[in-house]
């Protein structure tokens, strides 16, 4: 990411020129307030938001200049994973798991429900991945916030990406859930040697589970360095406060 | 400052009663309440006085309204027979309205709503050509037609369909917009061309909504396509013209017997799998 600037059309200046390298396998943990822009940021590296200036290149690939095919070529090698799960709550599991096979498959495919039996094979290696493979054919709405985050890292998996993006995959759950989600995260970090960009507001997850950290304050860059030296001192300076009890999950 | 729990113990009892806010005076709604009901009294009256309403006619005619209701109390059952062609052709025309619209309103339903089609000038299309098609009536529809393609079930059908499509569309799209877009986003971000979004994530998640509005215009159909044969468009509508014109009243009453008792049916029927889809 070069100098990058994020302005919303209502004026919202999001970003403030972001430069950031991050390296292949990393587990980069992103955090800072709410509004502090971690979002925009995360979103920008797949194109769901687009730069105001500045360039963002993903695998050699530059984001900010791709459009239509190459730009969906660019997301299909890019899983994400949501705050609220966002899956399809009346399809099944594994309808959902296979949503991450749509740039791998031609358009007909997909209309036609007609998926191959290599992306089917690849869907299910997904879903025993995160252990999930038993209710391929419930219904997503039927599971819980735990389990629906686990389809959605599968769907995220099936897609073969080369990195994964996380907007506080955990926000949304119960803190031995949060711990669950976050080992799972972890595994697909170090055995399949994914690249994890993860945005985090809670300091003891971003410490436990990320091997960088990257502060983020007003949209800009305030901290970059290994997450384990961070210091509470560290985080208060990217929150540009004290440290509060509300800001660390506990324990597992 | 004490606590209440400190205060109660030093000074028991005596608690003033709770007084509420004063109530903001809203005079102004009563008397435009009391406007509004003479505005429909006067609204009522005029026109009435205006196309001649003439109540003391009800009166002076009472025994021809009689005789046609004492007629309708008694239905012909030996008519049944030659209804039962005509009632199957209805019913035949409600479902096959039923699903060429439901074929046709899918794609339009995710071409009419802003989430799954971003692209304005076609969006915009798509809306302005229904809201056209619904401001027609079913009725006029089948009229001009009946000119076009001649008497008989298919203007019948074809009125059904256009009638069907413009509800359909607009309930559905309605829905669709008022829908979570997050699984929406996830596909795209996985990639994913507009068709393929909808298809795999929107389509799912729109059906059970999709074939409840389907169901409801399946009822309409019934009801609509027998009051369609007045203009020579098929169904039961040409039987209730010919025994109309005859003063037949006890067989108008069979036909009207007999769509309550489909009706009914099919109310039940819908219901009870809408409950199995919802």
């Amino acid at each position: 990411m070069r100098d990058v600037v994020v302005r919303y059309p209502n004026g919202v200046t999001a970003l403030d020129g972001v430069s950031l390298d991050l390296e292949p396998g990393e587990m980069v943990a992103v955090v800072g307030l709410s509004g502090s822009g971690k979002s925009s940021m995360i979103r920008t590296l797949n194109g769901l938001v687009p730069v105001t200036s500045g360039t963002v290149e993903v695998g050699g690939h530059d984001v900010t200049a791709a459009r239509g095919r190459a730009l969906r070529a660019l997301r299909g090698e890019v899983g994400m994973i949501f705050q609220s799960f966002n899956l399809a709550g009346r399809a099944t599991v594994l309808q959902n798991v296979l949503v991450g096979r749509v740039a791998h498959a031609p358009t007909w495919r997909t209309l036609l429900g007609a998926h191959t039996a290599e992306d089917k094979a690849v869907a299910y290696e997904a879903l025993d991945r995160v252990g999930m493979l038993d209710r391929a054919w419930h219904r997503a709405s039927h599971l819980s916030g735990g389990q629906q985050q686990r389809v959605a890292i599968a769907r995220a998996l099936a897609q073969q990406p080369r990195a994964v993006l996380a907007d506080e995959p955990v926000a949304s759950l119960d803190p031995p859930t949060a711990h669950g989600v976050m080992a799972d995260l972890r595994r697909v970090n170090r055995e399949l040697g994914i690249t994890v960009v993860v945005n985090l507001h809670l300091l003891d997850l971003a410490r436990e589970y990320g091997t960088r950290l990257v502060g983020l304050r007003a949209g800009q860059v305030v901290y970059d360095g290994p997450a384990a030296d961070a210091s509470d001192r560290v985080f208060e300076d990217i929150y540009g406060r004290s440290i509060r009890p509300d800001d660390v999950l506990g324990a597992s | 400052m004490t606590s209440p729990v400190a205060a109660a113990a030093t000074r028991p009892a005596v608690r003033a009663a709770v007084v509420p806010p004063p109530r903001p005076r809203g005079r102004w709604k009563a008397s435009a309440g009391w406007a509004a009901v003479l505005a429909v009294t006067a609204l009522t009256l005029a026109p009435g006085i205006g196309v001649e309403v003439d109540l003391g006619a009800l009166a002076r005619n009472w025994q021809n309204g009689a005789d046609k209701v004492v007629a309708l109390l008694q239905p012909d059952w030996a008519f049944f027979p030659r209804t039962v062609e005509p009632l199957l052709e209805t019913l035949q025309m409600a479902v096959i309205a039923t699903a060429v619209a439901g074929v046709l309103s899918l794609p339009l339903s995710l071409w009419a709503a802003r989430t799954t089609n971003p692209h304005t000038a076609l969006r915009g299309t798509v809306r302005a050509v229904l809201d056209v098609v619904r401001a027609v009536p079913d009725l006029l529809y089948a009229a001009v037609l009946v000119a076009m393609v001649g008497v008989g079930a298919l203007p019948g059908i074809l009125a059904l369909v256009l009638f069907d499509v413009g509800i359909v569309v607009k309930l559905v799209s309605e829905q669709l917009e008022a829908a979570d877009t997050g699984a929406l986003e996830a596909a795209r971000a996985a990639g994913g061309t507009q068709l393929q979004v909808n298809r795999s994530v929107a389509v799912p998640d729109m059906l059970p909504g999709f074939w409840t509005q389907l169901l409801y215009v399946l009822e309409l159909n019934v009801r609509a396509s027998s009051v369609l044969g007045l203009v020579g468009a098929g169904g039961m509508g040409l039987l209730i013209d010919a025994v109309r014109s005859f003063y037949r009243y006890d067989q108008l009453s069979l036909i009207i017997l007999e769509i309550l008792v489909v009706v009914l049916v099919l109310e039940a029927v819908s219901s009870a799998a809408r409950r199995r889809l919802v």
